[in-house]
């Protein structure tokens, strides 16, 4: 018991510490010295920047929410730190049911369960503390509250932006002076003063990387599918939520671009085989070990595109952030009526190719999988296979691989 | 004896009074946040859409998590239920409403269907948001009934709403005077009828009520006083049981109930005067600010001397469960003990709640509440 606390608290204070994160850096970099997927190294290596940051406190670590723009943090000179982000990779690495366990004991198990294991990682206080709590109220219902929650428990303020449901001049110009307010607020609560050049550049990064990611999604259209939906669903993802706006997004995406450019020339795709071109809509899936992938694999069907990594937004203009981030928040396809999200989906459906669709259905998720039902009959009055696959992103203990087998298998019948 | 039958025929006049509507187009609400006088001042009824528990549930339509409010809702829109309605108003209340939104014009168009996006932060450059948002409704009711909205109009109806408002106050503030002339469970019933009733007819209505009951002496009650808040309920069950088993609800913070708007001041600018009204009115667990809704809680407690508090939320509620902790801490903080309870939308109380009911209260007796 004695030695179980003693490991628990060299554990915790091994992550909590920043000079964990720069020792990290050489061991791994020599570890995967043979492993040529750049790309996932170089999000390795930033996530470990961003913990040895936020671990540091040399500047102010303001946590956000995943679907608020990373562009306001680096822009403003803060360490961002996206808790659902981090909870993603803490089930990654297997460790998601303690923290949720915890959670359990005060949130209900009906909630998302990527926020019930970030309360439990704030619970055990395995997280860097908070200055200032940044968040939009757009897509996920949940997340408003959780982030005001946070707020509340480690005594921070909290900032929202609040994201209209239409577009439009009244919408983007709310969004604007909402976000000008912030900007202003957040200096002045951290005792800083903002610097417009700084938010420009970063932009203008955001911009770059942008362009890389535009010229990522017209590769995925080759056929083999060149880059692994399961990927495209984690570090691809990750690195499109927290980190725009940075030279490390510049890096990734312009590393990943020249990767991907080298398969198709190529012709190399990621499965040895594929016969089949899927399309997987919702943001995440299953972050814990499971065989979603490998089945699809062994049916030769490839996760070609995911819906997360749409790119929605315009580009940014450099010297007009508080209007460029409004028309970005504003052109979210998930936020606002299903017709937008749908009309991407069809447009995806065709420039991938697609044969076939899975929509997973996060327990815990309402904005997204509300909408299953209604996309899965628009697509299957197009005559698309179709089917909704229930699970859970976090929560291995709420995920059935029987089910999920005969799921899979009954879309591969469909394909035929 | 009198009283009970006093509002159980106003009850009935009521009912007869909602079948007809006065044959104006009936135009189905969802949430508080929408200001109903900008249908009145068009000539139409405003019909809030509220199903029978009983409802079959569009499970085939919507994913298993979703909110069985939301869920009912679309099962009875889907199975025809809604058909006598002229069009549809769903807010961007939350996911939920959204989704119903999505799914309602999916399969089962409405001959006018509005989202009217509701802001969740209460500041200036919100209240402006919202009157454009509103302006917006308005111009598109206009276009699609063929009607004209004016000042006046609007002015007009602020100021009946306003009677309805003051005259739901009176009412509500009878409860809990002693042995109460107006059970909690009643007023739900009242007010939910209320919502789908003419203007006029519910004002005559809740006057003679009002007025009944006001000469009325105030009693003695020896019931454990509890308050009860939390998200829409599935009719009145819940407070029956509490009244059963010898708790009485003194004062409420739901949906649909008693979460309205308490005056709109009648201006030049009336779209203006609803926005900031109905922004500042008691806030639902969707808005940003829990801290408001928290300390309107805390003063209510404090007026109402209720001993407990009832937490209810419909399962899969997100803005209702994620403020569950926060509201019980902070009512930890005052000593005041918090029943916290999940359920579907069923109309009905299992053996479950029951108990746990009989528990809390024996649990109030026992600290000597």
């Amino acid at each position: 018991m004695e030695n179980e606390r003693g490991r628990e608290k060299l554990i915790k204070w091994a992550v909590k510490s920043p000079l964990t994160y720069r020792l990290l850096r050489p061991v791994l970099d020599l570890l995967t010295r043979k492993n040529d997927n750049e790309p996932f190294k170089i999000w390795v290596r930033f996530l470990l920047d961003a913990m040895n940051n936020s671990y540091a406190r040399k500047q102010p670590v303001v946590w956000m929410s995943a679907f608020t723009p990373s562009e306001i943090a680096y822009g403003m000179g803060y360490v961002p730190f996206m808790p659902e982000i981090i909870a993603s990779v803490v089930t990654y690495l297997g460790k998601s049911k303690g923290p949720i366990a915890l959670a359990n004991a005060y949130a209900s198990s009906d909630l998302c369960s990527f926020h019930r294991c970030a309360l439990g990682l704030v619970m055990e206080d395995y997280l860097p503390k908070p200055d200032l709590i940044i968040s939009s109220s757009y897509l996920c219902e949940g997340a408003n509250k959780f982030f005001h929650y946070l707020a509340s428990y480690y005594r921070c303020p909290h900032l929202m932006v609040d994201a209209p449901y239409r577009g439009g001049s009244a919408a983007k110009k709310y969004v604007a002076d909402q976000l000008k307010e912030l900007v202003d607020k957040s200096s002045r609560l951290l005792g800083l003063v903002p610097d417009m050049s700084v938010m420009s550049q970063a932009l203008e990064l955001s911009n770059k990387a942008r362009a890389y990611i535009a010229e990522i999604n017209r590769l995925r259209r080759s056929r083999p599918s060149p880059f692994p939906g399961s990927e495209g669903l984690s570090y691809l993802a990750g690195m499109v939520f927290y980190s725009l706006g940075s030279k490390w997004g510049v890096d990734f995406f312009k590393t990943l671009h020249l990767s991907l450019e080298q398969k198709v020339a190529k012709g190399e795709g990621y499965l040895p085989e594929e016969k089949y071109r899927l399309l997987w809509l919702h943001h995440i899936r299953p972050y814990y070990k499971n065989e979603i992938f490998k089945i699809l694999e062994e049916k030769k069907a490839a996760v070609s595109f995911e819906e997360t990594n749409y790119l929605y937004w315009p580009a940014l203009e450099p010297s007009k952030p508080y209007e460029s981030l409004a028309d970005k928040i504003i052109s979210n396809i998930w936020a606002g009526s299903l017709e937008r999200r749908v009309h991407a989906i069809e447009e995806m459906v065709e420039e991938y190719d697609i044969d076939g669709v899975i929509h997973f259905s996060h327990w815990g998720c309402r904005q997204s999988c509300g909408g299953a039902a209604v996309v899965g009959d628009v697509l299957k009055q197009k005559g698309l296979p179709y089917i909704v696959l229930p699970g859970d992103g976090a929560d291995p203990d709420n995920f059935s691989p029987g089910q999920t087998r005969t799921r899979l298998e009954a879309l591969i019948e469909m394909l035929g | 004896m009198q009283d009970r039958l006093t509002f159980k025929e106003i009850l009935q006049d009521l009912a007869k009074a909602q079948a007809s509507g006065e044959g104006k187009p009936l135009v189905g609400w969802t949430c508080t946040y929408l200001p109903v006088e900008i249908l009145e001042a068009a000539g139409l009824q405003p019909y809030r859409i509220l199903p029978e528990p009983s409802s079959e549930k569009a499970d085939g339509y919507l994913d298993p998590n979703m909110c069985p409010l939301v869920k009912t809702n679309l099962g009875k829109a889907i199975t025809g239920g809604y058909s006598f309605l002229s069009g549809i108003i769903i807010l961007n209340t939350c996911d939920g409403m959204r989704r119903l939104y999505d799914a309602w014009r999916f399969y089962c168009p409405s001959p006018f269907s509005f989202l009217l996006d509701v802001p969740k932060t209460v500041t200036s450059l919100s209240v402006s948001y919202f009157k454009e948002r509103l302006k917006e409704l308005a111009t598109q009711v206009e276009k699609h009934f063929k009607v004209e909205i004016t000042t006046d109009s609007l002015n007009q109806a602020i100021e009946e709403a306003n009677l309805t408002r003051s005259l739901s106050r009176r009412l509500i503030s009878l409860q809990g005077r002693g042995a109460p002339p107006v059970k909690h469970s009643e007023l739900l019933d009242l007010l939910s009828l209320g919502s789908r009733t003419p203007r006029s007819v519910f004002n005559k209505a809740l006057e003679k009520m009002v007025r009944v009951l006001e000469g009325e002496p105030a009693g003695v009650s020896n019931a454990y006083r509890l308050l009860l808040t939390g998200s829409s309920l599935d009719g009145s069950a819940l407070v029956r049981l509490i009244e059963e088993l010898g708790g009485e609800v003194t004062i409420s913070d739901i949906c649909p109930g008693t979460r309205f708007v308490d005056y709109v001041e009648p201006s030049a600018d009336p779209l203006f005067s609803l926005s900031h009204a109905y922004l500042h009115k008691t806030a639902c667990a969707r808005m940003f600010d829990s801290e408001s809704r928290i300390s309107a809680l805390k003063e209510s407690l404090l007026k109402s001397k209720a001993q407990g508090v009832v937490y209810f939320s419909l399962k899969f509620c997100d803005p209702f469960l994620y403020e569950a902790p926060f509201l019980e801490e902070a009512l930890r903080e005052l000593d005041i003990p918090v029943l916290f309870l999940e359920g579907e939308y069923t109309g009905r109380v299992g053996g479950g709640v029951r108990t746990r009911v009989q528990a809390f209260l024996e649990m109030l007796e026992k600290n000597g509440k």
